[in-house]
């Protein structure tokens, strides 16, 4: 199938099948991740080809959507609405009586551990609680196809842990999850199958590791805002992992590069710990993904 | 038994939709703005007890002809399309800014529905923000120590509730339509109700046929009390004729926007 607007190609003649299982959708921001999960879900049409979901035409195919669930990646709610509100009135679509609907609830919102805030505005969330609703709304209804696009963006670590683990839980369960993210890691962490997108294609289709091996020839890069950014500078030229360090003119934080990720992010908390950094926000730009995708194409 | 079943289901997703769509739009900056023009209104009669009350004006004015005057500039062709044109056009647009829409699309309900959901919530609004400022006009300018006009209009007053909801159904559903259908939504709803209406009204023949504004003003019960405005409105069309193309008007710009939600795309930017 393909996906244009106008002159631009967003999806380019791409031809997939996905059983059950985890499968995770690579790619750096603006691949067209984003424009094939909309298609996958029917949001938008192909302007080439097809897509179906259990044999059948997606698009304007309202039934299917008992059996499919979606996080959107777009961080926006009905914000006056309590999270259990807002699962309630989604899941009353679905055709649940009144006491199957508090009970899913009840049920999804244990799942992504958002119980104690059942009765709170959605806008008075946070940015991690706010993906986990997202994630509830999601599989409330007990779908046996997920589509999660960039599920742990915002989240903070112990958040990103569950939410793998439950993607990785489902997965074993015989569901099928498609997962879009541009860190590799995330995905990592949660499937071995990945469909790797750049510009539109699939360039790579199968296991992370051959992938994983790819990365690694190419530094990878880490930004770390946190307490003491000189400090930690400092405690990083013990670290054989890392290969360069640059301060960011806020003075707030300062970017890594590592050609071992892994090991990296292994030593880090114990190293936060004992030299009493407080971590404020760890993320990893998509430039040495993009170093792979660059060198896959040529 | 499974038709009645399904009939049910449906009624009970058009309630959802109109719930979650009520709460979007009600706590909004156009309630504020609507709210602003009511209390206008609510001046305006005020502004009309006290000429009738200090007998202000040359010859003796009956509180029928200042009710109805104000019921057909203030409420029909001010409070009225105001109303309608900001919830109408907002009924799809604003979960396209708020980038809502995919919670919707991603159930299993038909696009139909969810238009007829959003098309309850907006008659809900719209008579919420209208009625009672049309009841009060009427208790503002009637109540009084003689009661007997108040009694004896009160049959107008029912009418008048009427022909407002006819005209909230039948606006409501034409803005809904531009505001599934076309991105600047309010700006051609503007240009429709501000200048084709008006526009059209001071031509002869025909052309006066093809705006809402005619057909309810067709029905309008104050036609007599009116004068000079009276004549303005022109050539009227036959009362059950014009209630009939008015409810024919709203089923038909309700199925084409059904139409346009089943078959658009709408690209929610990031």
């Amino acid at each position: 199938m393909s996906k244009w607007y106008g002159q631009v190609i967003a999806v380019n003649n791409i031809t997939f099948s996905i059983g059950e299982g985890v499968i995770g959708l690579l790619g750096p921001n603006g691949a067209g991740k984003s424009t094939l999960m909309k298609l996958l879900t029917g949001q938008l049409r192909p302007s080439q080809g097809e897509v179906t979901m259990f044999g059948e035409r997606i698009w304007n195919n309202y039934e299917l959507f008992h059996r499919i669930g979606f996080c959107p990646e777009l961080d926006s709610f009905y914000e006056r609405m309590s999270g259990a509100e807002f699962l309630a009135a989604l899941l009353q679509m679905h055709g649940y009586e009144e006491e199957e609907v508090a009970k899913r609830v009840d049920a999804a919102l244990e799942t992504v551990k958002l119980t104690p805030a059942r009765d709170k505005k959605i806008a008075a969330y946070s940015k991690g609680m706010r993906q986990r609703i997202k994630m509830a709304q999601a599989i409330a209804h007990d779908p046996q196809v997920l589509i999660l696009d960039e599920p742990l963006a915002g989240m903070d670590p112990v958040g990103r842990h569950e939410i793998i683990q439950m993607v990785r839980q489902w997965g074993r369960e015989g569901k099928c999850v498609i997962v879009s993210s541009h860190i590799l890691h995330e995905i990592e962490a949660m499937t071995s199958t990945i469909l790797l997108m750049h510009n539109g294609q699939v360039l790579a289709e199968g296991d992370v590791h051959q992938i994983r091996d790819l990365i690694d020839k190419h530094p990878h890069s880490i930004y770390i805002r946190c307490s003491a950014p000189r400090k930690l500078a400092e405690a990083f030229v013990g670290f054989p992992d890392v290969e360069s360090v640059k301060f960011h003119p806020e003075g707030d934080g300062l970017t890594v590069e590592s050609r071992k990720p892994d090991d990296f992010y292994g030593r880090l908390p114990e190293l936060m710990l004992d030299h009493e950094i407080e971590l404020e926000e760890i993320t990893s730009p998509d430039d040495n993904l993009q170093a792979v995708f660059h060198y896959l194409v040529k | 038994m499974a038709e009645s079943r399904s009939l049910k289901k449906g009624w009970r997703d058009v309630r959802t939709i109109a719930y979650l769509t009520l709460d979007t739009l009600f706590w909004s900056k156009k309630t504020l703005f609507v709210m602003l023009l009511s209390v206008v209104v609510l001046g305006l009669a005020i502004v009309g007890r006290v000429v009738l009350t200090f007998n202000l004006v040359p010859t003796a004015l009956p509180s029928s002809q200042v009710f109805g005057t104000l019921m057909a500039t203030a409420v029909i062709r001010f409070l009225v399309l105001f109303v309608t044109l900001f919830y109408g056009t907002a009924l799809i647009s604003e979960e396209v800014e708020g980038k809502t829409l995919t919670y919707l699309f991603m159930r299993p309900i038909p696009k139909p529905t969810i238009m007829l959901g959003k098309f309850l919530a907006l008659t809900w609004i719209g008579s919420i923000m209208v009625l009672p400022t049309v009841i009060l006009s009427y208790l503002i300018l009637y109540l009084r120590s003689d009661m007997n006009p108040f009694f004896q209009d009160l049959g107008l007053l029912g009418r008048d509730i009427g022909i407002i909801l006819l005209a909230l159904l039948a606006y409501g559903s034409f803005f809904g339509l531009l505001g599934a259908w076309l991105k600047h939504s309010i700006l051609v709803g503007l240009a429709y109700a501000f200048g084709w209406e008006g526009f059209v009204a001071v031509l002869p023949g025909f052309t006066r046929k093809l705006t809402i504004t005619h057909y309810v003003q067709s029905i309008f019960p104050h036609q007599d009390t009116l004068g000079a405005l009276s004549m303005l409105m022109g050539e009227r069309t036959d009362p059950v004729e014009a209630i009939v193309t008015l409810v024919l008007l709203t089923t038909f710009f309700l199925a084409t926007a059904s139409l346009i939600l089943r078959e658009k795309e709408y690209v929610l930017e990031q």
